[in-house]
């Protein structure tokens, strides 16, 4: 059995060979990942400000106890803990790169199609992630000495005698903790962007 | 102008409702199925880095061989709170790889498959934190140990107790390791969800 089908061309003058217009490929439209993508960009933000405070509270962390005897003066400040120091070059490091990827997560606003811009913030952010939580995990068990102290090798619990300084530095590691929430919130939304086709 | 089409006859096996069924054909699994190997692969090592740097941690332990009337010299992973931080954060993080190797033998098989990488990506980055917090923490601490902190009075412990020092400065570099393993395998699986072919 075989079957024949009759393809009848119109004989319109407009499609003739060659002079049909062109329109350009139809745009598909954004959706849901239009909508994702701009949350990203707006945890991308919240988290640019919370790198920055961290930084600006962490290096402004200084307290000079009133007394003083013959041979030293009791101060503390951040550039006295080298973790401290860390924190603070890292997080410099963490917040130039959020603000170096936001034209990059414009790109995945206008084209919420597109791999590639998404592939490269989410192999990034990895990265950065990365960076981030260490700074972050190594101030706070500083911090956590500071207020605790240890028993067995005879570390003092500095926190009672320079209280501006601990509450400082206590909220320079609570505001980079957010960053680093900040930093799993736009890696799970970009995978699951780009999980979806 | 019209065009007809010829459809060529129909064979006589293939008649209707006697075709045989068969599966819908799979795919080559390509690169794909390689970084599934290789994500596997990798997944044991992390495993293996993970437990190794709990035990190491749990184990190190230092009496000093001199004593005054009062008390006797010794440092032990529980003496450091971050060191127990440390212990239950990488019993936590080889427990879930250990569960999650099923899910990477499901990406192998299936390597086109979105959903089981997409998990495995969400689930990777939470543990992720909770291992880099936990490794920087104790190499804070470690870094503390063997440098002291003058401003705060901490002494340098290491000094006295070598073996404790070198113990759990290997629990650290073990615990890094899994942080590295993680970044792989979380930019892995995110090139195999990305590309489609």
């Amino acid at each position: 059995m075989s079957t024949t089908i009759d393809v009848a061309e119109s004989s319109h003058n407009n499609v003739s060979k060659g002079k049909a217009t062109i329109v350009g490929t139809p745009k598909r439209p954004g959706g849901w990942k239009k909508g994702v993508s701009i949350m990203d960009f707006i945890v991308r933000l919240g988290a640019i400000a919370s790198t920055i405070g961290a930084i600006a509270t962490m290096a402004n962390a200084d307290q000079t106890l009133p007394f003083f005897n013959q041979f030293v003066q009791f101060e503390a400040s951040y550039d006295s803990f080298s973790a401290f120091q860390f924190f603070v070059i890292t997080l410099a490091l963490v917040s130039g790169y959020l603000v170096l990827s936001l034209p990059i997560s414009i790109v995945a606003i206008v084209r919420p199609h597109a791999v590639g811009p998404r592939i490269f913030l989410i192999i990034l952010d990895t990265i950065f992630l990365t960076l981030a939580t260490s700074s972050a995990g190594a101030a706070a068990s500083i911090v956590f000495l500071e207020h605790n102290g240890e028993q067995d090798p005879n570390w003092l619990a500095i926190c009672n005698q320079y209280g501006t300084f601990c509450m400082q530095t206590s909220e320079a590691v609570i505001s980079s903790f957010l960053a680093v929430v900040s930093f799993i919130i736009i890696i799970i939304i970009n995978t699951l962007a780009l999980g979806k086709h | 102008m019209s065009s007809t089409i010829d459809i060529v006859p129909e064979s006589s096996n293939v008649i209707k409702g006697k075709a045989p069924l068969l599966g819908a054909p799979q795919r080559p699994g390509g690169w794909k199925k390689g970084l599934a190997i290789m994500d596997f692969i990798l997944r044991l090592g992390a495993v293996a880095a993970a437990l190794g740097a709990a035990a190491t941690m749990a184990t190190a332990d230092q009496t000093l061989p001199f004593f005054t009337q009062y008390f006797q010299f010794e440092a032990s992973y529980d003496s450091f709170t971050t060191f127990t931080f440390l212990v239950i954060g990488m019993a936590l993080v080889g427990g879930y790889l250990v569960l999650s190797l099923p899910f990477s033998i499901v990406a192998i098989i299936r390597p086109h498959a979105a959903a089981p990488r997409l998990f495995l990506i969400i689930l990777d980055s939470v543990f992720l934190v909770l291992a880099t917090a936990g490794a920087a923490s104790a190499a804070s601490v470690v870094y503390l140990a063997h440098n002291g902190n003058q401003s705060s009075n901490w002494l340098a412990i290491c000094n006295q107790y070598s073996d404790f020092c070198n113990q759990t400065s290997g629990a650290v570099v073990s615990a890094f390791i899994v942080v590295v393993i993680f970044m792989f395998l979380i930019v892995m699986s995110s090139l195999a969800i990305a590309k489609k072919h």
